[in-house]
C-alpha cells in the first residue's frame, strides 16, 4: 500500500505532529507565552473532531471501574451456577 | 529626538523571527511571501546551516478562531513541504516557535546550539518520516474469539436454561471473559505487527492510541525511514490490511518531526 497525504484525511495526524513534536528551541531565547497553551485545549478538541481527542487514557480508567464491577458480578454468578448445577 | 531613539529601541526589541525548520546547508533563499499571514519566507544562515524564517512581532501566534489557526498550521507544513523539496535534510520546528530579536539573535542561536543541531540533522538525513496506524474491528475480532473459546461457549449453552436476572449476569461474565481475551489479542498482535514493521524502518516512536469513532485502534506508530524503502515497508502493511478484521492507515511522508527532539 501506498502512503497517503491528503489534507483532510490527515489533518489530525499533521496536527499531532506539528502541535506535539517538532524541534523546541531552549525557553530564553523564544517568545514565551507563561503558562497558556498556544492553542486552547477546546480549540485543539474542536481542530481534531472531539471524538478522536478522546485518548485511550481516558476511557481506561473508565474501563477499569466498570471491569471491577463486572468481576464483583461474576463471582456472585459463579456462587450461584455452582448452586444450579447441585 | 531622543524620543525618536527611544521608539525606535522599543520596536527593535519587539521584533522577532518565525522559524519553521533548520537545513544542513548555507544557502541564501528567498522562497516569496509563503509563510503565516503571507510573510516572506527567507533564510538565515551560519556555517552550513540555515534557518528558514519570516519576520514577525516578538508575540506569539495565538487565536481562538478556529479556521485561522487550521491556516496557520497548514501554513507552517506548507512552507516544510516546500522546503523540503529544494534539500534533502529538513529539520521542522514545532509550531509557533518565535526567536526573540533580529537576524543577529538567530545567527546567536544557531552558534549556541550549533553541535545539537548538526547531530539532529545527521540523525534524519535522507529519511522522512511516515505514520502507521493500525486498526482493529472489535466486533469482528470478538465473535471469533467468543466462538473459540470453551468458558464462553459454556455460559452460552448456559444462558437459556437459567432465569431473566441470571442470564444477565451471565451476559456481564461473558462480556468480562471476552474482554480480558480481548487485551491478551491485542498486546499479542501488537508484537507481531511491531515486529514485521521494524524490520523495514531505522527508528520508531511509540505514539498513544487515540479512540476513533467506530474504530479501535490498536497500534500508533511513527517510523523514519531511508528514502528508498517505504515501497518495502509498503508491501509488508499490505499484508497487514489484508487480515480480515485489520486496517491500515498509512500517512507521509512527513518532516521528522517525531525524531528530532533531543536525546
Amino acid at each position: 500500500m501506498k502512503p497517503i497525504r491528503n489534507k483532510n484525511v490527515t489533518f489530525v495526524d499533521l496536527l499531532d505532529r506539528v502541535l506535539d513534536k517538532g524541534l523546541v528551541i531552549n525557553a530564553d531565547i523564544i517568545v514565551s507565552v507563561a503558562d497558556i497553551p498556544l492553542i486552547g485545549i477546546n480549540l485543539r478538541a474542536a481542530l481534531a473532531g472531539m471524538e478522536t481527542m478522546l485518548e485511550y487514557g481516558v476511557m481506561e480508567e473508565w474501563d477499569k471501574t466498570l471491569r471491577n464491577i463486572a468481576i464483583k458480578e461474576r463471582k456472585k454468578i459463579e456462587e450461584k451456577a455452582v448452586e444450579v448445577v447441585v | 529626538m531622543e524620543q525618536e531613539i527611544q521608539q525606535k529601541l522599543g520596536e527593535e526589541t519587539k521584533e522577532g523571527r518565525y522559524v519553521y525548520c533548520i537545513v544542513d546547508k548555507s544557502k541564501s533563499i528567498k522562497f516569496g511571501r509563503i509563510g503565516i499571514e503571507n510573510n516572506e519566507v527567507y533564510t538565515i544562515t551560519h556555517k552550513g546551516l540555515c534557518a528558514v524564517v519570516h519576520n514577525c512581532k516578538s508575540q506569539a501566534y495565538i487565536s481562538d478562531n478556529e479556521e485561522m489557526v487550521k491556516d496557520w498550521i497548514k501554513t507552517h507544513q506548507n512552507v516544510i513541504d516546500i522546503v523540503s523539496e529544494k534539500f534533502n535534510t529538513v529539520v521542522p520546528l514545532t509550531f509557533d516557535i518565535i526567536v526573540k530579536g533580529s537576524n543577529k539573535d538567530v545567527v546567536d542561536w544557531l552558534r549556541k546550539d550549533y553541535e545539537r543541531l548538526k547531530r539532529t540533522l545527521k540523525k534524519v538525513k535522507d529519511k522522512q518520516e511516515f505514520g502507521i496506524q493500525i486498526f482493529w474491528d472489535e466486533e469482528k475480532i470478538g465473535e471469533k474469539i467468543a466462538g473459540v473459546n470453551q468458558e464462553i461457549q459454556n455460559l452460552k449453552k448456559g444462558i437459556k436454561k437459567v432465569s431473566q436476572g441470571e442470564a444477565y449476569f451471565y451476559k456481564n461474565t461473558i462480556e468480562t471473559i471476552l474482554k480480558k481475551e480481548m487485551e491478551e489479542k491485542a498486546d499479542e498482535y501488537f508484537k507481531k505487527f511491531y515486529n514485521m514493521i521494524r524490520e523495514h524502518v531505522n527508528n520508531t516512536k511509540i505514539d498513544k492510541l487515540k479512540k476513533e469513532k467506530d474504530k479501535q485502534m490498536l497500534m500508533n506508530l511513527s517510523c523514519l525511514i531511508h528514502k528508498n524503502k517505504v515501497k518495502k515497508l509498503g508491501a509488508e502493511l499490505e499484508k497487514i490490511n489484508r487480515l480480515d478484521g485489520f486496517s491500515v492507515k498509512f500517512t507521509g511522508p512527513w518532516p521528522p518531526y517525531s525524531f528530532v527532539s533531543p536525546g
